[in-house]
């Protein structure tokens, strides 16, 4: 407690000078006692340990038409230590960061590892990473938490108040921030300091007409992004807003979709959800391998399917990186240590399944030498768990733009947006609704349309692909918030994509359903 | 880091009396929780961890500023007392400011046992033992985790409101699948007494249901009569429950809204035999004594024989609506009925009896229509019998209309949550034309 006494105000009294609370702690101080923690769990017989130190501070403001509602701010700091005994797990983690804390966590960790030895059936085995000393730091121009209360404020009133200048009733708008600062030792040496910064606005614009009992809204499309404040001030999001109140007052009005078979062309604000559900998931080896059964599922895919799958069609490849600009998931180390080259690898090729996503301990299980740095913990107190690095669709390499989706088609829809969605627990069946349907009739965008949902099966629905945008219609989109594991926990993630055209879609209308 | 009732209230008085704001609100909440899951019959991950988040808000001016920090010290408190009261200060005036509550009454609520060594790793084992060692017996393999938790919640406000809780849990659920890795079972069970949790018994439910020898059935989308299981209806009554959200209502954006302005209170929305209520003192089920804000939870129906009753309501939105405040319910209990699941299944020529809901999400909020699939355990039932395990399949369905033609209901009893999802009771339901829209090959 003393050390982190110590620590802990030297950070608050920055954050006081700089008119927000800055993470500032001690790499040097904190990895040798690490390094002490870990040396602890070796002499205790551990054969491997890690640790995983550090902040994450996040500010959450939201307002609702006139009123902001919330201005939260927080700074949760922490570590979780990970042994590996007699091919057992043990972990824990906590707060306090001053030396006796983190032994009493290996002395706890090594405990727990020997509490589950009597159920340890198949004894966890792992490789060996490379041992790394590195710092990566994000770059950006402006920290977004160096801006003050009053200007965010303030963007989030305005675009309430541009959605309700424009046709909205009602508008809810939120920016999130974070901030994670993480030191990762391991007793093969490994120690490494990073920082990254993400920051995700969004807003929901609702028209209603009250005589009819009916009400619409439409969502922001602005994506989260890693990136500093420079990114909310290019992001248009006033345009934006201004755009959504127009679009939810019309689509009060809109014709009704007819449900039926479509050619479809899916916008990158849509088809990232998309990606994420039946390509991000399903190629998680820890899901393939049973670890995830119990709640967030397993998959389609399985160990023998590699190289063998036709996933897709050939304009299909999907990459898996560390490094795009942007990516919710770039960072120079996963958690488990193994650096961002590790995860740059293709998932699928010209349509063909390559590669598992895989964290520590997993490839020698489907005969693999080494995983391929896809861990990651949403806290330092949680156990790493395998989870996506950004996983996009590579752009056509021939020139086509989204227009020229369009063209031949005679009668189909273009979907904008995420809207609900939902899969089963392998990863096959889906049904996703989006933000925005309009009509493509004889090449040429139609009409808005009211509502919809397109549903499918995963390889069915990728084989269908036919039409790909090139690198000019590339966007990239992501989540903060994608839960798996139990407890559950939440990582950020980014997908990237061309607009996309696919052939006999069954597409819904949710009025028609009830 | 579990406080004591008099550790919380020092750190708050101490807060509070060196506020500089007009008013001020705390919030402690931490405690320890520990976690195993296992595999094909084997541990894979496990943690255990302390935790505790301190929030300071402070009221100036009709603004709020907060600030959340993970310790305790006097100057990491300091400074996040000060920066808070800063926050406040930048910020615009809110034009629905409510002042912190003062004291209240609160309704007793038991949801704490006095045993942590029981919530503990070791204990974990134990009981994730049986499950594995039921799944060998049955030639099936088993997956699952188990969870325990104790846990505190202190909330004071510089109007005089001090409420401290307590509560510890456990939950286990597993999942069994058959070795050919072509059909699945689950069970699951929460308590907030860990002695009552009965290992043995949910290991057997989802061994049993896993074991099914006949190969699954391929049906056709389309209207079927299906009996919901207890855990797949308190997951469609959580949807109905999250919606009802007074604002929205009376805004004319939610289910709940009526046509030509107002909300839905006092309509017969649903079937009578459809109660859904929340009581702190219920064992079955129990909410908290204290809701958002403070606010106490009342023993109070939301649904009372088809008619809605109640709707959230947050103090801003009470205050200009000149009504009381009714806070969120994450704890509640769906009445029973007096048949038994044995008896629906008897009574049903053809349809399908559904053990879980899988990633259910609503497609279209107008009706409440929610999209989901059927999971570990579904089956056919053909004159009475179950007849074979029946393929997993999608359903769009609207809930307003489910839940306006309820068949039976038999005795309610306590569902699966996980530990800090809250806790429900719900009925098994058998109700005819539930929509199923496609099928999914997912086990």
């Amino acid at each position: 407690m003393t050390k982190s006494a110590a620590l802990h105000p030297a950070m608050m009294q920055n954050a006081l000078e700089q008119n927000a609370m800055r993470m500032n702690l001690n790499h040097t101080q904190l990895l040798d006692q690490a390094q002490i923690a870990l040396d602890h769990a070796k002499r205790a017989g551990a054969s491997y340990a890690d640790i995983r130190l550090g902040e994450t501070h996040r500010q959450y403001i939201k307002a609702k038409d006139d009123r902001l509602e919330n201005f939260d701010e927080s700074a949760l700091v922490g570590f979780g230590v990970r042994v590996l005994l007699e091919g057992c797990w043990g972990f824990y983690g906590a707060h306090q960061l001053d030396r006796a804390n983190l032994e009493t966590g290996v002395e706890r960790a090594l405990h727990n590892a020997r509490a589950t030895k009597i159920i340890q059936n198949q004894p966890i085995m792992l490789e060996n990473l490379p041992a790394r000393e590195a710092t990566w730091i994000m770059p950006m121009a402006q920290d977004p938490f160096g801006i003050s209360a009053e200007e965010k404020s303030a963007l989030l009133l305005s675009i309430c108040a541009a959605a309700r200048d424009e046709g909205a009733d009602f508008c809810s708008a939120s920016l999130s921030l974070a901030r994670e600062e993480r030191l990762f030792a391991n007793s093969l040496g490994a120690r490494i300091a990073q920082t990254r910064t993400r920051i995700f606005p969004s807003f929901k614009a609702i028209a209603i007409d009250p005589e009819r009992g009916q009400f619409s809204s439409r969502e922001s499309l602005t994506p989260a992004r890693s990136a500093g404040w420079e990114y909310i001030l290019q992001a248009g999001l006033l345009e934006e807003a201004r755009s959504a109140g127009k679009e939810a007052r019309a689509k009060l009005n809109a014709k009704h979709l007819t449900p039926g078979i479509y050619d479809i062309v899916i916008d990158p604000t849509n088809l990232w959800l998309t990606i994420h559900e039946t390509i991000g998931h399903s190629t998680e080896l820890d899901r393939v391998l049973g670890w995830e059964a119990n709640f967030a599922g397993t998959s389609f895919i399985k160990p023998q399917m590699l190289n063998n799958l036709q996933i897709g069609s050939e304009l299909m490849t999907i990459i898996a990186d560390r490094s795009q600009a942007g990516g919710l998931s770039t960072i120079g180390y996963d958690d488990d240590g193994a650096p961002a080259e590790a995860a740059d690898f293709k998932i699928v090729e010209k349509g063909i399944f390559r590669n598992f996503q895989m964290a520590l301990g997993q490839a020698h299980l489907i005969g693999l030498p080494q995983s391929n740095g896809c861990a990651y913990a949403d806290s330092p107190t949680a156990f790493p768990i395998q989870r996506m690095p950004n996983i996009s669709l590579a752009p056509n390499p021939n020139k086509c733009t989204l227009e020229d989706l369009f063209k031949d088609i005679e009668n189909g829809i273009y979907i904008i947006g995420a809207g609900s969605w939902s899969i089963d627990q392998q990863r096959d069946n889906f049904q996703f609704g989006g933000q925005l349907f309009y009509e493509i009739k004889n090449g040429q965008l139609g009409d808005l349309l009211r509502d919809g949902a397109y549903q499918g099966r995963t390889t069915q629905f990728w084989r269908s692909l036919d039409g790909l945008g090139d690198s000019s219609t590339y966007h990239l989109d992501g989540t903060f918030t994608c839960g798996k594991a139990e407890p559950v926990q939440v990582a950020p993630v980014s997908h990237g994509s061309p607009p996309a055209r696919f052939r006999n879609i069954s597409v819904l209308n949710p009025c028609n359903e009830r | 880091m579990f406080l004591s009732r008099d550790d919380a209230k020092d750190i708050c008085d101490k807060l509070l009396a060196r506020t500089r704001a007009d008013a001020c609100v705390i919030e402690i909440d931490g405690g320890e929780d520990h976690s195993l899951r296992f595999s094909r019959g084997s541990a894979t991950t496990n943690t255990s961890a302390t935790s505790l988040s301190l929030k300071i808000s402070s009221h100036i001016n009709g603004r709020i500023g907060s600030v959340t920090t993970t310790h305790l010290d006097d100057k990491t408190l300091e400074a996040a007392q000060r920066r808070s009261e800063e926050i406040a200060r930048l910020l615009p005036a809110d034009p629905e400011y409510v002042s912190p509550l003062g004291p209240q009454h609160y309704e007793n609520s038991i949801r704490y046992h006095d045993a942590p060594k029981l919530l503990q790793l070791d204990a974990l084992v134990s009981h994730a033992q049986q499950a594995i060692e039921q799944g060998q017996l049955m030639n099936v393999e088993t997956y699952g985790c188990i969870n325990g938790a104790r846990r505190f919640d202190a909330l004071a406000t510089s109007n005089g409101l001090f409420s401290f809780e307590r509560r510890s849990e456990i939950d286990l659920s597993v999942t069994a699948r058959t070795q050919k890795d072509n059909w699945s079972g689950w069970a699951g069970a929460h308590e907030f007494f860990a002695p009552r949790l009965n290992s043995a018994q949910i290991a057997l439910a989802a061994c049993k249901k896993a074991a099914a020898s006949a190969a699954p059935k391929d049906l056709e989308p389309g209207s079927y009569t299906v009996i919901l299981e207890p855990d797949a209806t308190a997951e469609l009554a959580f949807w109905l429950m999250s919606a009802m959200d007074a604002r929205a209502a009376d805004e004319g954006r939610s289910f709940y809204a009526r046509p030509g302005g107002g909300s839905r209170i006092g309509e017969q929305l649903f079937d009578e035999k459809l109660t859904i209520r929340v009581s702190p003192g219920d064992p079955l089920a129990p909410e908290s004594s204290a809701g958002y804000e403070g606010v106490p939870h009342r023993s109070r129906d939301f649904i009372k024989n088809g008619v809605l009753r109640a709707l959230y309501r947050s103090r801003a939105w009470a205050h200009k609506t000149n009504a009381e405040p009714v806070p969120f319910a994450r704890n509640f209990i769906v009445e029973g009925g007096p048949t038994s699941l044995e008896e629906m299944i008897r009574a049903t020529k053809r349809g399908v009896l559904i053990t879980r809901l899988w990633y259910t999400n609503l497609l279209e909020p107008r009706a409440l229509l929610l999209t989901g699939l059927t999971r570990d355990g579904n089956f056919l039932i053909e004159n009475g019998r179950l007849t074979a395990p029946a393929s997993n399949m999608r359903f769009n369905q609207s809930l307003g209309k489910l839940f306006a033609g309820i068949e039976a209901l038999s005795p309610t009893q306590r569902t699966w949550r996980a530990v800090g999802a809250g806790a429900s009771a719900a009925p098994a339901l058998l109700v005819k034309d539930f929509v199923f829209s496609s099928q999914s090959s997912g086990i």
